[in-house]
């Protein structure tokens, strides 16, 4: 009997520590989940883009190909299928051209962007590792802060690469930071590892040294709409050329000096 | 002669900008230790086709930042270093890593031989 008392008491007990954790706001967690997916047509490089991001992002779910690219409209219903609030879609055109949609679902916005300069992890070249769904830091320089636009997506980025705590594959460490930089109006990616010691001299002072792990893009935004996957145009960049329109440029250049030997 | 210079149309809705990112916009009273968020106070400012640049001035950002992590993490009693004794799965496997080390091998002999 005692002990059916006490336990009762040690619960009260409980209840009221919730309540105070409760009240201190200790449980407000960051809850997050992204749909990761692409469109048919993804060439072997696009495809390898999209698995590092999913071993770096242990919050991400995958999901298969999205059959119709006119379909977008599919795609926050596929998010709410699988439990996500956020949504990455790799959309590939003409085998060449890769697109990035940046979403939150249900209710937007979504940023549409053009991926460049991609380099995958598998690449030999880039010598860092880390842990497998370590947390990676976020750094954002301040170019971000300086237009509305740069704000919002910083927002949206915020919650969409950021890996949180209750993740459950997350592990409790830090040991690497991703770094998105505004240059030429472009946003650049890059992903080191943090190590704490100088492996030219192990014995000294602890000093941090990064080295990068990869995958790297350049993202060139071109649109933000007010809604997940569609709706009204709250931003458009008047800078970016399409990818077709430069290869078209490219060719016709080429045509004219043909011309101008031929005459 | 006949192409007519298209004018794109620029849009830039400021107001509503704002307003979504205030609907989307995470609980401010969340500890930084959910985020990891953390801002860069410069901008980059460099050529961008010259790579070795380029590549330096992202470097320094993620070392300020990496800096600035640490010592929050500090404050905060975040465990922040991976102990020396803990071993999980990496995000790229050993194999991998081994074949990156034959290569970075290979490049110094061949350098070597050249000399």
């Amino acid at each position: 009997k005692g002990k059916g008392k006490r336990r009762a008491d040690e619960m009260e007990v409980d209840e009221e520590a919730v309540g105070i954790v409760g009240l201190s706001e200790k449980k407000k967690k960051n809850k997050q989940r992204v749909l990761l997916l692409s469109s048919r047509g993804v060439t072997q490089r696009m495809r390898h883009l999209m698995m590092d991001l999913e071993a770096l992002l242990p919050h991400v779910k995958k999901d298969s190909k999205l059959d119709s690219k006119s379909q977008l409209h599919l795609l926050p219903e596929l998010a709410d299928l699988n439990n996500c609030n956020n949504a990455l879609y790799f959309e590939a055109r003409r085998h060449e051209d890769l697109y990035l949609w940046a979403a939150k679902t249900p209710n937007g916005p979504s940023i549409k962007m053009h991926v460049q300069n991609v380099h995958t992890m598998d690449e030999l070249k880039l010598t860092g590792n880390c842990l497998k769904g370590s947390r990676g830091l976020l750094s954002f320089d301040k170019s971000f802060e300086d237009t509305e636009w740069g704000r919002l997506t910083k927002e949206v980025f915020t919650q969409i690469f950021g890996v949180p705590s209750t993740s459950r594959r997350a592990k409790p460490f830090i040991d690497h930071i991703l770094t998105f930089s505004i240059v030429d109006s472009k946003i650049w990616f890059r992903n080191f590892q943090i190590m704490e010691k100088d492996p030219v001299q192990p014995n000294g002072p602890p000093q941090t040294t990064l080295v990068e792990i990869g995958p790297r893009f350049v993202l060139t935004p071109i649109r933000i709409f007010e809604g997940a996957f569609g709706g009204a145009t709250v931003f458009s960049n008047p800078e970016f050329v399409t990818p077709a329109a430069t290869r078209q440029l490219a060719k016709r250049a080429k045509g004219m000096k043909y011309n101008s030997r031929k005459d | 002669e006949d192409a007519v210079p298209r004018q794109k149309v620029e849009i830039d809705n400021k107001v509503v900008l704002e307003q979504i990112r205030e609907t989307i916009k995470l609980d401010p009273s969340l500890p930084w230790t959910e985020t990891l968020v953390l801002s860069y106070p410069h901008t980059i400012d460099v050529d961008v086709d010259d790579d070795l640049k380029r590549e330096l001035a992202f470097y320094k950002q993620a070392l300020h930042s990496a800096n600035e992590a640490r010592a929050r993490a500090a404050k905060l009693n975040f465990p922040f270093t991976r102990p020396s004794d803990y071993f999980a799965e990496m995000i790229k496997s050993d194999a991998h890593m081994e074949r990156i080390r034959v290569r970075l091998l290979d490049e110094s002999a061949g350098i070597k031989k050249s000399e």
